[in-house]
């Protein structure tokens, strides 16, 4: 027996911990793999796709603007854009728009109600079309050098 | 049941049980490890009951019904949310970490708190609806038609699935979405106007972001994101829709 | 208040129960509304003793109607009082007893006798009637009896009475332990609890403490230097994937294993059997009994035996009676409130016995003698207040009802 009245009962009303995924900050949850399926993997990778063709945006002005710099300026640019890894970049950004787009396609049917239930079979269907062209793209784009 | 299973005999093969420790005025929270045996039917649900009986009494968790559908069991095991009364431990690995929900304020150890799942429904919820097994079958003289329990169990899986929850207390979550959607799909007497601007709001079904982890959490076949999904179907086009989730 | 004053000199009596099930739960809604200041305390969850594993049936009371006519009255009693008082809190589509061989025909007559004198509503029907309600059953049954079985969510329902009671002023507590009780000079004052959640002890003292802990009353029985005539009696239950009934199916006989098959949401629980124990605490799953309701099941729906595995468990009933009960089933299953100051223990009821059905009338009993141990004179009201609804428990302000 303790003798004593029971303690602490107003700390049950206190404020807890929440768990949230990922590694403390928040967003990095989107990006926690562990016990996630195709959607998550959908979800994320347009997150990043979206990132990455914003950055893209920005470096395309960047390099437009050195055509106001003249002939010489242009021309070493081109050098460095038909170089092999320029070349891959382009690819990469192929399938960043390929991705983003086709996946945004699939969001916007599922999305609004219009095919609600069919999102993993979107998600595969609109991925072989996607990859028919990233193949096509690619076959081009090395084939230019 | 108990791992030693008196039919078979001595139990099998010990697990490390990783359990997420924590009670109100502790600085934070820790992992505690426990051996615990298992045998081919031992449920996570069993192991954790066995700690609290044979190792640690002080250990909290909820449980009720033993067969996943209260819904008071759910929690985190090895990242993958479940309801621990129908997952079992053998193929789970040799170190399995168990821990609450997430997303949901933690009360004490393994249970979190409620009420913030229940906040986020609408007041209307009911939780009777129309029984659409066995179509063939006349009800009873005195019976208009056959009811069943909705499929819901709030059980707040999907709301520690859903990544946009994890990064926005104020969304109402899937669960919430998906009831509000099952009233427009079966009414009960409730407004269907009054569910539609409920649901309309930058926090309410325009918030989800189409991750679908809703859905792969569920333990009990209420496909949330579809539901969400049908939902906006029905706010953009001004209309409420006939039910438009296929069954699995 | 110090330890050694057993009784409170206030106005209102302050009564602690101990054992958040569904008999804890609706004694902390009848006594609330008497007027009872009410401190429940419970160890795990609410309802996760044995009220929250039952397969969920509201009975009629049909299968006690032959050998346990008490306990058959208070289920159809009872049976109508939830309906009016949980309104939406069922899956209200009646239950049918199935006979299968001439040796369950020859139990027809008596069954049907038995629920007239019981005052239960029957209807009786030819196998082409049954079939058409319930497709799935045996297409051999001889005949069928419309009963009032129901389904009801094991747990929500009675969660319904913690809400109304917490609404009504109640403070219920759970994750909070009784370590032991607080007894000084032959009374019970109080209990000395450890908090789960704060993980401190302490003691809560009241001038009455009551034990509803179901298979565990004798456990805290014994803190009191008191007895209560507890066998805690386990069955097997198995929950299958699909509804393979709308109606409760039971089998037409005397009790047995496996007579039972509950619908429940998408589910279908088939149950039970039946032994008894020591302890509570510890219940196996007997691999022969999980297997027998597979085979009793599918007698009575032939798609039982085939239908996917959703989980098998065990809970333990609270039988009155002997010790020495082979199996359980020849116990009582009607209920008992125990003064204990018959033992000489002054403080301290026991209420105990009983099924998941008959919860308010046990609660209504046991209110009307600590009620009069406190010479309070208020009577009990909950067949006449409609119950809010579970998702109140978790509200801070009240809900409207869906």
């Amino acid at each position: 027996m303790s003798g004593r009245d029971l303690p602490d009962l107003e700390r049950r009303d206190d404020d807890g911990p929440v768990l949230r995924k990922g590694v403390g900050i928040p967003t990095s949850g989107w990006f926690d793999p562990r016990g996630r399926a195709l959607g998550s993997f959908a979800f994320a990778v347009n997150r990043v796709t979206g990132l990455g063709l914003v950055a893209y945006l920005y470096l395309h002005l960047a390099v437009l603007s050195m055509l106001l710099r003249g002939e010489s300026a242009w021309s070493g640019f081109l050098r460095l854009a038909t170089d092999w890894v320029f070349l891959s970049l382009d690819v990469l950004l192929i399938f960043g728009i390929l991705y983003h787009g086709l996946n945004g396609i699939r969001v916007a049917l599922v999305g609004s109600g219009i095919v609600p239930d069919r999102q993993k079979a979107l998600w595969w269907a609109l991925g072989v079309i996607g990859t028919i062209a990233l193949a096509f793209s690619a076959f081009h784009i090395y084939g230019s050098r | 049941m108990s791992p030693a299973d008196p039919v078979l005999g001595s139990s099998s093969a010990s697990r490390t049980f990783r359990v997420y420790r924590y009670k109100r005025g502790d600085p934070g929270w820790r992992f505690d490890p426990f051996e615990v045996p298992v045998g081919p039917r031992t449920t996570v649900l069993d192991a954790l009951r066995w700690i609290q009986l044979h190792r640690d009494g002080t250990l909290a968790l909820r449980h009720s019904c033993f067969h996943a559908s209260c819904g008071t069991c759910g929690m985190q095991v090895n990242g993958r949310e479940v309801l621990a009364c129908v997952t079992l431990a053998d193929p789970l690995g040799s170190t399995i970490t168990v821990e609450p929900l997430a997303n949901i304020p933690v009360l004490t150890d393994l249970v979190v708190d409620m009420s913030r799942v229940f906040e986020r429904f609408p007041d209307e919820i009911g939780i009777v609806r129309m029984s659409e097994e066995l179509p063939e079958a006349s009800p009873p003289v005195g019976i208009d038609a056959f009811e069943r329990f909705e499929d819901c169990i709030e059980c707040g899986l999907c709301l520690s699935a859903c990544p946009v929850s994890a990064t926005s207390d104020a969304y109402v979550g899937p669960a919430a979405l998906a009831a509000a959607q099952r009233l427009l799909e079966e009414p009960r007497g409730v407004d269907p106007g009054r569910i539609l601007d409920w649901a309309d709001d930058p926090m309410g079904a325009w918030r989800c972001h189409a991750a679908f982890e809703c859905t792969e959490a569920c333990p009990s076949n209420v496909r949330p994101a579809e539901r969400i999904m049908a939902l906006r179907g029905a706010l953009s086009t001004g209309r409420r829709p006939a039910a438009a989730v296929t069954p699995r | 208040m110090t330890r050694s004053a057993p009784r409170a000199s206030r106005d209102v009596p302050h009564v602690l129960i101990v054992g958040g099930g569904g008999t804890g739960g609706a004694l902390a809604h009848d006594l609330t509304l008497r007027g009872i200041r009410i401190t429940l305390v419970e160890r795990g969850e609410f309802t996760s003793g044995t009220t929250g594993r039952h397969h969920g049936l509201l009975h009629s009371g049909a299968r006690y109607a032959v050998n346990d006519r008490e306990s058959a009255i208070e289920c159809i009693e009872e049976n109508a009082i939830l309906r009016a008082i949980c309104p939406g809190s069922f899956e209200e589509n009646d239950g049918l007893f199935v006979a299968l061989t001439d040796e369950d025909m020859e139990y027809y007559d008596d069954f049907v006798e038995a629920c007239k004198a019981c005052g239960i509503p029957i209807e009786e029907l030819g196998p082409q009637e049954a079939l058409r309600m319930e497709p799935l059953l045996n297409p051999d049954l001889k005949a069928a009896v419309r009963v009032p079985d129901a389904t009801m969510d094991a747990m929500r329902m009675p969660l319904r009475f913690f809400a109304t009671a917490k609404h009504g002023g109640a403070t219920l507590h759970n994750f909070m332990e009784v370590l032991d009780l607080v007894v000084y000079a032959g009374a019970v004052t109080g209990v000395t609890v450890r908090d789960h959640v704060t993980g401190s002890e302490g003691d809560i003292h009241a001038d009455l403490v009551v034990n509803a802990t179901g298979p565990w009353s004798e456990k805290i029985a014994h803190m009191a230097g008191a007895d209560v005539p507890i066998s805690p009696s386990p069955g097997v239950m198995l929950a299958l994937h699909g509804r393979l009934c709308n109606m409760v199916v039971n089998r037409m006989h005397r009790s047995g294993d496996g007579d039972i098959v509950v619908p429940q949401r998408a589910l279908s629980v088939v149950g039970t059997s039946s032994w008894t124990v020591e302890d509570p605490d510890e219940l196996d799953v007997p691999q022969d009994h999980v297997a027998r309701m597979r085979v009793e099941g599918a007698k009575l729906i032939p798609a039982v035996a085939q239908a996917g595995f959703r989980a098998a468990w065990s809970a333990a009933r609270p039988l009155i009676g002997a010790k020495d009960a082979d199996s359980g089933r020849e116990l009582s299953r009607t209920f008992k409130t125990i003064d204990h100051a018959g033992d000489g223990v002054e403080g301290f009821v026991t209420i105990t016995g009983g099924k998941a059905t008959t919860l308010r009338g046990m609660a209504e009993l046991c209110g009307d003698v600590i009620c009069r141990k406190l010479g309070v004179d208020a009577p009990c009201s909950t067949r006449n207040v409609t119950t809010l609804p579970h998702t109140a428990f978790y509200a801070e302000t009240e809900r409207r009802l869906a």
